[in-house]
């Protein structure tokens, strides 16, 4: 009898639960921080909007494209998903998007997302895909105390920066061996950034034009002589991925690299005072640097659309925003929750605002991803390498963006 | 079930048809839930794959999936990367394969003398080959870096170079290195095959050729290496196929580069389908490399088999 009453409670339960949760938002995200905050906002969400579940799934960045794809195509889909924009070309062409542009028309968040970024956001298409949920722009990272040890100025052009990288490539113990070297280049995927404020700011540059001009060239070619000629990148630059080119900076080999406000307090932590931050410099009579964005986007697949959407807005509120943006490191789409910032030092802030007037997406096109994975990265480390000529790679990409 | 089974089993003048029917069909009936397994994860993807090589399918439109033929193998036929790493599949799969032979040979022979713990030397020679292939590819990527590895440090010290050489950055170096470290990684399948081999060659040989007034070396060739050849035939029909499929330390180590140096067949078939989302053009290759494979496989099992013979 006892056990019967048990069974009876327990199915109850279970069915009250099944009722709880009318709907279920599967959702993928990327971070890189095990230690995140995803289950306390889940939490907070389903509390708030009793019959939605969320569950959020932590998918690996290298990998986190090829699964999405993937899990596309085999009908497997998220019903939202954190993206970038050098994706959205390419999901757009595969109809695996939902417009958002009526939600965010009625939301009551819409007005308070720092401007313009829902204009960077938008599809070639005219409709609105993306809500931005964090954003970074790329800057100059560099070693002031260096610096100030080699009397050297924060470099403004690229000749300033040519010559304060050759000046910090030294034998500091006087073994014959280069000990620290200019700059940190980032030669295998995810380098276009750096091979882009060097090349792209140039005059009449860019990924879609002028590239295999003169001026482009140049970019291209002043990037193989700081490696082949001027030897200021460290020897593996070919290779090097994220990881090397942040544990190399942190380790003292390099004076400058360019990254984002995300590595900013590991950069501190490693080296406190010594790490400062500045813009690009300015090559060839413009400035480039990359707006690096962040998105999450409701997918057409899912089940229920008005619930992702739900939990997407939520993460794109004030407060929640905050929160999630701890986690990464990176810097919250919302005003208010700008205004109230102090997670980075100042000095990386500041870097990032001053770096906004020229920071540019890359071209919203589905090119795009083949440049960045595959394209870029190949021909970059054969003109490093001296297999093919700064023409040719330049050559290369003109080519595949005009298909 | 087994009521009825014993009825038919008593029933004088049907029991036995009926019995070696069911042994005939016992085999086959045992062994279908493996081969529709097989059939399932390996044939039909297969199949798939060459189906997928004839049509120009892009993942991200994958509504247009087009009819081309063989276009797709015409274009891989004309493409310099494919030909870059199919030179380099051959360097790779030449280089590797007899490398870990020859150690995995030496180390057999080693293994197989008596010495005090030798146990632990046996089971400890397995860690390499029992370790994933990723956490081996990180291992040596730090082992070669050129600003920490003890590669580099070791070589400085010895006086044996100059300056810390890149060795996974050079395109000169890159894949000799990666070659070491599949060699590191797969000698002790050799050793532990071969080893294997040689306890089973009675001692009563080596005894006979002593007396016999035969040298180390004379009982070498003429009893040891008959002895095991088979096992190591075996062996490297094996690591060949393994070694020309595998792609996954390359991929770690450097991901084909710098530029296409460590391009080999499998890894630009991988990068066209998976990063680059073209499953026509990357299926093509995939077909081409399983071809060339094939012939090389039959060629070298005919040459088996008449060794055997």
């Amino acid at each position: 009898m006892k056990l019967a009453r048990i069974g009876a409670a327990s199915a109850l339960a279970l069915a009250a639960g099944l009722a709880h949760a009318d709907s279920t938002v599967h959702f993928w995200y990327h971070f890189d921080n095990a230690d995140n905050p995803m289950d306390a906002l889940v939490e907070e969400f389903e509390a708030a909007n009793p019959g939605i579940a969320v569950e959020a799934e932590n998918v690996p960045w290298n990998s986190y494209y090829d699964q999405l794809y993937t899990a596309i195509i085999g009908g497997n889909a998220p019903d939202a998903a954190m993206v970038k924009m050098f994706a959205q070309p390419r999901l757009v062409e595969m109809g695996a998007l939902e417009p958002i542009d009526e939600q965010l028309a009625s939301w009551e968040g819409t007005d308070g997302l720092q401007d313009n970024l829902l204009e960077l956001t938008k599809a070639a298409d005219g409709s609105h895909y993306y809500l931005p949920v964090q954003y970074v722009v790329l800057y100059l990272y560099y070693r002031a105390d260096m610096f100030e040890e080699l009397g050297l100025e924060v470099p403004q052009t690229c000749d300033g920066f040519r010559a304060a990288a050759k000046a910090l490539t030294r034998d500091t113990d006087g073994d014959g061996q280069t000990d620290v070297y200019g700059f940190g280049f980032r030669g295998a995927k995810g380098g276009h950034d750096h091979w882009a404020s060097f090349t792209l700011g140039r005059d009449g540059v860019s990924l879609e034009n002028g590239l295999n001009s003169e001026a482009g060239i140049a970019g291209t070619q002043f990037v193989a002589d700081l490696f082949r000629e001027d030897k200021v990148f460290p020897p593996s630059a070919p290779n090097d991925g994220f990881q090397e080119i942040i544990g190399a900076f942190k380790a003292g080999k390099t004076a400058m690299t360019i990254h984002h406000i995300g590595s900013a307090n590991g950069m501190v932590e490693a080296l406190g005072d010594k790490v400062s931050a500045a813009p690009v410099p300015e090559c060839g009579g413009g400035r480039w640097t990359a707006f690096g964005d962040e998105s999450t986007a409701v997918l057409s697949s899912a089940s229920d659309k008005e619930a992702a959407w739900k939990w997407i807005s939520f993460l794109s509120s004030a407060g929640n925003n905050a929160r999630f943006n701890e986690a990464t490191g990176q810097l919250p789409v919302v005003k208010a929750d700008s205004e109230s910032w102090s997670m980075h030092p100042q000095r990386f802030v500041e870097a990032t605002v001053d770096s906004l007037p020229f920071a540019h997406l890359l071209p919203n096109s589905s090119a795009t991803a083949d440049f960045v994975n595959t394209v870029w990265p190949t021909a970059m480390q054969r003109v490093l390498t001296g297999d093919i000529t700064a023409a040719e790679m330049n050559e290369e990409i003109t080519a595949l963006f005009d298909d | 079930m087994t009521d009825a089974t014993m009825t038919h089993a008593q029933t004088p003048g049907g029991s036995l048809p009926r019995r070696s029917l069911s042994r005939r069909v016992l085999p086959y009936a045992m062994l279908s839930p493996a081969v529709l397994v097989t059939l399932a994860i390996v044939f039909l993807p297969m199949i798939q794959t060459a189906w997928m090589s004839l049509h120009d399918y892009v993942l991200f439109r994958p509504n247009d999936f087009e009819w081309v033929g063989l276009q797709n193998f015409r274009t891989a036929l004309a493409d310099e990367v494919f030909w870059i790493s199919l030179g380099h599949t051959v360097i790779w799969m030449a280089a590797t394969i007899p490398a870990q032979l020859l150690l995995g040979l030496a180390t057999a022979m080693l293994l197989n003398q008596h010495f005090p713990w030798r146990p632990l030397a046996r089971a400890l020679i397995i860690i390499p080959w029992a370790l994933p292939s990723v956490v081996i590819a990180l291992m040596w990527v730090w082992i070669y870096d050129s600003n920490y590895g003890v590669a580099n440090e070791f070589l400085l010290r010895l006086g044996l170079i100059r300056q810390a050489i890149p060795w996974l950055a050079d395109p000169d170096t890159a894949l000799g290195a990666i070659i070491l470290t599949l060699t590191w990684q797969g000698f002790p399948f050799f050793a532990v095959m071969i080893l294997a081999g040689l306890q089973s060659i009675p001692k009563s040989y080596y005894e006979a050729a002593s007396i016999d007034g035969a040298s180390a070396w004379r009982q070498f060739w003429h009893i040891t290496l008959p002895g095991i050849s088979g096992v190591m035939m075996t062996a490297v029909l094996l690591r060949l196929i393994w070694v020309a499929n595998s792609f996954d330390v390359i991929f770690v180590m450097t991901g084909g580069g710098p530029g296409y140096a460590t391009y080999t067949l499998p890894l630009y078939a991988f990068v066209k389908a998976r990063t680059n989302l073209d499953f026509g053009y990357g299926s093509a290759i995939a077909v081409l490399f399983t071809m060339l494979l094939m012939v090389v496989v039959v060629i070298y099992l005919r040459r088996t088999g008449k060794a055997v013979e």
